[in-house]
């Protein structure tokens, strides 16, 4: 594919409406014979398949231009109908004009001086900038006042009042006007006239609204396919076309011939019905034209509209070649920028490469090894085709691999297979941001699965429970060179959404950094050793000496990823947020000190390196550039699952193990907030419950038992936490952000809680109560779904009941919520798609309007931005220290 | 200031605009204008016009004077400052930016000025503070081109996976329900006239802030009481009489006047008959001339309908004693009628309504409500979401001086492009429509130009590199 020359852009599109001449003129041939092939299978002249219009079948020529199948895009034809029909896309319009018009002499029921005043009312709105919505509104409100007059200005011809019979007959008073008198009425209507009333007579008269002739799409708009037994079966426009042809030539007999007017009429409003159909075949008020077997045909409007229609389907959204798509699988020893790709598929997937003279003997070289080379078991990328300067293409096969690569000259255009380094965008749906397509390097694979750091989980929303993604092979140096600078993944690392990392590590990454760094443990030689093979680094951390063998502390092993220079301080995740922090000497190791690049207190978990909440990352990105930030990452990830790898790291439900006097406990507290919640019901069986200001009774009960047993799941959790220390591998998890919450912890060792629909206790099933095994009206916490129970004791038959219906509720919210906020982000990006930042920082819309001075009012970039702010002083401070300690003051 | 509904009215009756926006700008409303003497319009709008418009509009045969409509009332509020002035260290560091020309934004010359004296940074060293600031801040600016909208679009939606879809929440005050999560989120977008759960926050005046009783003469005044709500109305069939019991508990405690409830009854339309107080009860006698039972009963429904007191449409009134203050929270939403009230504090006083906040304050406010909404929704989600997306949403939502919804009747369906709208929804009469009035797509917008398959308008794509080979005498040998 070889482009030349300079890219012409389309300037502008002007829509207008066809005159019945220009249908005539641009007709390749008259449609008569509603049939379509003849016995031989060839299509019948004015027919509707007629070689004048196209050509879909291979071998056959094109009468009109003398294209094959492949060349000619086909030619329109003409259908002339017997009796004029009314479009149903325009009888508003048509209403509109019969009434703002004369019925006798067709000028608008206004004076001259009152046309001239709307129409320059109509140029000034112009004029100001009002689009064509605008000019509408008012064209009809100039109709309004137009056709309250019920004398003529003109003719003093009465006017008699016009309606509109839906879908498309219109009637005066009591009689039915046919769209013959329709279009009479309709001509007589001077263009000036037209000008207020929102036609623009340079575009288009009235009476075409009244159709005369039919404009006939090409057979290449409607193809016919063969199916496997040998049976034609046509498009559904062309059977509608077939039924317009068969009512046409009927209407045109009869009236000739001159049959009863109630035949002709009756005949004459079948076409209408066919003609409405062909053009909607929606329209409210008629049925819908039905297949034979039973399904509704799909005409001319319903092929644009709608998601599978042609506006959004295919010219929104469009098919493309060069990409693969496959299940994905996690791969650490990746960078975050690299994508894991499947030999099978780097050998489909090529890129084009121009032959140059300083290339050729390279790409001879390539084409010699054929399509698909191996070296010592490994990889290497082939050609599979090779596109001669006139556009023929070549496909490469073992044998005729020499050849080629003789002929091949500068000039010719190489595709190759991808190799390592190549720019690709790797894609997981639903794309619900910019980070959802990415620019990675190809590393090719073995296997059938594409591959990712585990880094870049978070933007893409991927897991690995059979999660498949796109690729996308670019094939111009320009988009290539523009995915490298803006779309890289290392690019994306601070999301713009909320000014902050989105690429960080996750799950095990976090819980081997805590490891590694918590209360700064002893690596022995051999640790180290393990723990640093599968990284790539310069140099060693610093050593100490204990016992006179040498030993490693785990904060200066975390602080050689560090770079120098880095100055941070923050909380760990871990931190218990106590009255006073005690900051540097905090006996939890939470408190978090970088300088220079050393880490010298507290300990690394989500909230330093974590997606989403990694303030290192962040720093690191934003102070010292993009690639050390993935440098970082890439090496921080793999230290901690060299960490992990050796320590070992499991949970068990025997994490969940409390002390039988714990159990015991939160027996007892379960219990009490039960009792008081029967006090409370039956306080309100008395009427003795206070009623809160502007609750029912029933309510008050329902809002305080629900606090009351809230506050009793709370406490036992608080029990059970108490009994679980960071010694506990499910707590680590928990505090350190790398899995799980406290929550999810104490529901398994202490109480499940109560159960909620729609944010109340169950109260529906069986009358006055929620199951049988309650006695009618009770109100107490377990016949209104409280679990006691905890997920490792396990939850009786009623519990798991109630259980099961939270569980359901939750998975119909999850389905609605994504049909709901899809369709609200689709209309969000339809709203704001067109606004673009200009050099002035202004924001503005395609017309030009002003949307903001300034974006944000600031002017700065979110994605920029540190948390939402312009600029974070203690970065300021520590940075104008520095410079003063330089200049020595 | 003329009350655009009245002049719209007016003018579809017949006048003309100028006549209709002074009469409006004069406080008639359409009502007024029908009911009012000639010369009560000729003061207004001249003889000759007035002679017009009661042709016109007079309804109501002149002669039967109605009060003469209320004058504007012309209120003089202190604008608040946007922004509370600099401390003096600001304004310093501002003529300091000033002078070397640097272009920074106040918040970031205020938060400046608080480092310096949380740090105690001496004068000396401000320049240097101010320089390394401007150079960060040069960093930090928008790229030009950026598509701003798409990002702003993707980082408010794409969090709405994770909105929770339950409707209710208690914000705030257990006894208030207040939709919350995506179900809000969708509503502020779509600029609902009425949200589901409309809400007030009303705040009293400083000087009564702390003072609970004065809340509480606030929340009654507030909320909307009906008779039906108390008391008991009974019907006297024999003596063809309607007998009011008032609840006393309530009424004490609510601090009803039952002679006002006399006079709001006999105000009350459909209420036909004599309406007296009788100690405790209130009745209402239907007279000697009109004693059917029909009378009767609707009379005695309307009045179990009168509204005694309260605001239109605020269903509850709550308060809050946070300890620094009473605030009233309101279930239902009228903040016109609130403001009006004395004791309320009418900077503070806000609803949950931008499209009501845009008809009573204006579409300044209405755009500051949709930004504080759709951030109060995020944020009680715990969703970070940068404010400058929203406030781009809300500017796009209220750029032509209403507050319009982000879809097919708002913004999207006055966007220029027809291939665009069509794209989006309604397509077919998007085009009937482009072709009758031959409309030109210039494609500008991104849709568009995807649709004809050529690059989009908006960050590479907005510029061009212009490429002029020089011709070096070997390239000319070689031709």
């Amino acid at each position: 594919m070889i482009r030349r020359g300079i890219a012409k852009r389309v300037g502008a599109i002007r829509f207008a409406y066809m005159s019945p001449e220009e249908i005539r003129r641009l007709s390749a041939t008259k449609i008569i014979t509603p049939d379509t092939y003849d016995d031989d299978g060839f299509p019948i002249e004015m027919g509707l398949m007629d070689t004048h219009l196209g050509v879909i079948e291979p071998g056959l020529r094109c009468k009109s231009c003398g294209g094959r199948v492949d060349q000619c895009s086909g030619h329109f034809g003409h259908i002339e109908l017997a009796m004029p029909v009314v479009h149903v896309g325009y009888v508003k319009e048509i209403k509109k004009l019969l009434r703002s018009t004369c019925s006798e002499c067709g000028r608008i029921l206004m004076t001259d001086e009152e046309r001239e005043i709307f129409i320059s009312e109509m140029d000034g709105l112009r004029k100001l900038g009002g689009d064509p919505l605008d000019i509408r509104k008012l064209a009809k409100e100039i109709a309004f006042t137009a056709r309250k007059s019920s004398i003529c200005p003109h003719c003093d011809g009465q006017q008699l009042k016009i309606m509109l019979d839906k879908p498309t007959t219109f009637r005066e008073e009591n009689t039915k006007l046919t769209p013959k008198e329709v279009r009479a009425r309709l001509e007589k209507i001077p263009d000036r006239d037209l000008i207020p009333l929102g036609l623009n007579p340079e575009f288009v008269r009235p009476e075409w609204f009244v159709l005369k002739v039919l404009l006939v799409p090409p057979v290449t708009v409607r193809p016919s396919i063969t199916l496997e037994s040998g049976d034609r079966s046509e498009d559904d426009l062309t059977h509608k076309l077939v039924d317009i042809l068969r009512i046409n030539h009927r209407l045109r007999e009869n009236r000739d011939v001159g049959s009863p007017q109630l035949i002709v009429e009756d005949l004459w409003d079948l076409l209408q019905y066919h003609i409405t159909t062909y053009i909607d075949n929606q329209t409210s008020g008629i049925p819908p034209a039905r297949h034979r077997s039973g399904r509704s045909l799909k005409t001319l409007i319903q092929r644009l509209k709608g998601k599978d229609g042609r506006f959004r389907q295919n010219l929104s959204g469009k098919r493309v070649n060069f990409s693969a798509r496959t299940v994905i699988s996690p791969d650490p020893w990746l960078s975050i920028n690299q994508v894991g790709v499947p030999v099978r598929a780097a050998r489909e997937l090529t890129v084009p490469m121009k032959v140059t003279a300083e290339n050729i003997e390279l790409i001879r070289e390539m084409i010699l090894r054929g399509p698909e080379p191996w070296e010592k078991g490994k990889y290497k990328p082939g050609v599979n085709y090779i596109i001669r300067p006139d556009g023929r293409r070549i496909r490469l096969t073992e044998t005729n691999a020499e050849t080629v690569a003789e002929k091949v000259e500068v000039g010719f255009t190489v595709e190759r297979g991808l190799m390592d380094g190549d720019i690709v965008l790797f894609n997981r749906q639903p794309s619900l941001h910019r980070m959802s397509m990415m620019a990675h390097e190809v590393k090719t694979v073995p296997g059938k699965t594409f591959r990712l750091n585990l880094a870049v989980c978070p933007p893409y929303n991927a897991d690995f429970d059979g999660d498949e993604m796109n690729l996308h092979v670019l094939q111009s140096e320009e988009a290539r060179a523009e995915a490298k600078v803006m779309m890289m993944v290392q690019e994306h690392i601070l999301s713009p959404r909320f000014g902050g990392p989105i690429i960080g590590a996750i799950q095990d990454h976090i819980t081997g950094l805590f490891y590694l760094t918590h209360k700064n443990p002893l690596f022995s030689r051999r640790d180290v050793v393990s723990i640093f093979s599968n990284l790539v680094t310069e140099g060693s951390p610093e050593a100490i000496t204990v016992d006179g063998e040498r030993m490693w502390l785990g904060k200066d092993i975390f602080s050689h990823f560090l770079p120098e220079g880095l100055n941070i301080q923050l909380r760990s995740s871990i931190c218990e947020s106590c009255d006073t922090c005690k900051k540097r000497d905090c006996e939890n190791d939470a408190f978090v000190v970088i300088e220079d690049g050393k880490l010298i207190t507290g300990t690394i978990d989500e909230s330093s390196v974590g997606a989403f909440k990694g303030d290192i990352v962040d720093k690191i990105a934003r102070d010292f550039g993009t690639t050390e930030a993935r440098i970082f990452i890439d090496r921080v990830t793999t230290l901690a699952l060299g960490v992990i790898t050796l320590k070992g790291f499991t949970t068990s439900i025997q994490d969940e193990d409390l002390p039988k006097m714990s159990v015991k406990q939160i027996e007892d507290t379960l219990l009490e907030a039960e009792e008081e919640v029967k006090e409370m019901a039956q306080a309100y069986r008395d009427g003795e419950l206070e009623q809160m200001p502007g609750r029912t009774l029933q309510e008050t009960l329902e809002v305080m038992a629900l606090q009351k047993l809230g506050k009793a799941r709370d406490n036992a959790g608080k029990i059970a936490s108490k009994h679980l220390g960071l010694g506990n591998n499910a707590v680590k998890m928990a505090r350190t952000g790398a899995r799980a919450s406290i929550l999810n912890l104490t529901q398994m060792a202490g109480a499940l809680g109560q159960q909620a629909i729609r944010g109340e206790r169950p109260s529906r099933g069986y009358d006055q109560r929620t199951l049988p095994h309650f006695e009618k009206g009770e109100l107490g916490a377990g016949a209104r779904g409280f679990v006691k129970s905890s997920y490792k004791e396990g939850l009786n038959p009623i519990e798991f009941f109630f259980h099961s219906m939270g569980g359901r509720e939750g998975l119909v919210d999850t389905a609605v919520r994504t049909s709901r906020s899809g369709y609200m982000q689709r209309r969000l990006i339809n709203a704001l798609e067109d606004l673009m930042v200009y050099d002035d920082a202004s924001v503005r819309n395609p017309a030009d309007t002003i949307i903001q001075f300034k974006y944000g009012e600031d002017g700065v970039d979110p994605m920029r931005s540190i948390k939402g702010k312009a600029i974070d002083m203690d970065d300021i401070l520590m940075d104008m220290y520095a410079i003063k300690r330089e200049r020595g003051e | 200031m003329a009350n655009q509904n009245t002049v719209k009215a007016l003018v579809r009756r017949g006048l003309d605009e100028k006549t209709a926006t002074k009469l409006a700008d004069e406080g008639y409303t359409l009502s007024d204008v029908k009911g009012a003497s000639l010369k009560d319009l000729t003061d207004v709008i001249g003889k000759e016009k007035a002679g017009e418009v009661s042709k016109k509009l007079g309804g109501k045969k002149a002669g039967k004077k109605k009060k003469s409509p209320k004058k504007k009332k012309e209120v003089e509020i202190d604008i608040p400052e946007k922004l509370p002035p600099l401390s003096t260290i600001g304004k310093k560091l501002q003529k300091l930016c000033e002078k070397d020309g640097y272009n920074l934004p106040y918040t970031v010359i205020r938060d400046a000025a608080n480092k310096i004296e949380e740090e105690n940074i001496p004068q000396k060293d401000y320049s240097l503070m101010m320089e390394l600031i401007n150079d960060r801040f040069e960093n930090r600016l928008v790229d030009s081109k950026e598509s701003v909208g798409i990002v702003s679009a993707q980082s408010i939606g794409e969090p709405g996976t994770q909105m929770t879809m339950k409707t209710f929440h208690y914000a705030g005050v257990a006894e208030v329900n207040v939709t919350q999560g995506l179900p809000r989120m969708i509503e502020v977008v779509d600029a609902r006239k009425v949200p589901s759960t409309p809400m007030m926050e009303v705040h009293l005046k400083n000087e009564y802030k702390k003072n609970r009783d004065k809340a509480k003469e606030l929340a009654f005044e507030l909320e909307e009481t009906h008779l039906i709500d108390m008391a008991d109305v009974e019907i006297d069939l024999v003596n063809m009489m309607a007998i009011i019991k008032p609840y006393m508990k309530k009424v004490k405690s609510d601090n009803i006047d039952l002679d006002k409830v006399v006079e709001r009854l006999k105000k009350t339309r459909r209420v036909t008959g004599n309406v007296t107080r009788e100690g405790k009860e209130i009745h209402i006698t239907l007279g000697e001339d009109n004693q059917s039972y029909a009378t009767l009963h609707t009379t005695v429904e309307e009045a179990k309908n009168a509204k005694i007191k309260g605001l239109d449409g605020v269903k509850r009134a709550i308060i809050r004693d946070t300890g620094e203050e009473c605030i009233i929270y309101t279930e239902g939403s009228n903040l016109g009628g609130a403001l009006k009230i004395d004791l309320v504090d009418i900077e503070k006083t806000t609803s949950n309504s931008p499209k009501e906040i845009c008809d009573v304050l204006g579409i300044e406010a209405a755009r500051n409500s949709v930004i504080k909404e759709a951030m109060d929704t995020l944020n009680e989600q715990g969703l970070d979401v940068d404010i400058r997306h929203i406030m781009l949403v809300a500017d796009m939502m209220t750029n032509e001086g209403s507050v319009k919804a982000i879809g097919r009747h708002g913004i999207s369906g006055k966007k220029t492009s027809v291939l665009a709208r069509a794209a989006f929804e309604i397509t077919s009469t998007h085009l009937l429509r482009a072709a009758i009035v031959g409309e030109i797509d210039r494609l500008d917008g991104v849709t568009e130009n995807i649709i004809v398959g050529q690059p989009i308008t908006q960050g590479t794509g907005a510029i061009e590199v212009k490429y002029r080979p020089v011709k070096t005498a070997e390239a000319n040998t070689n031709e």
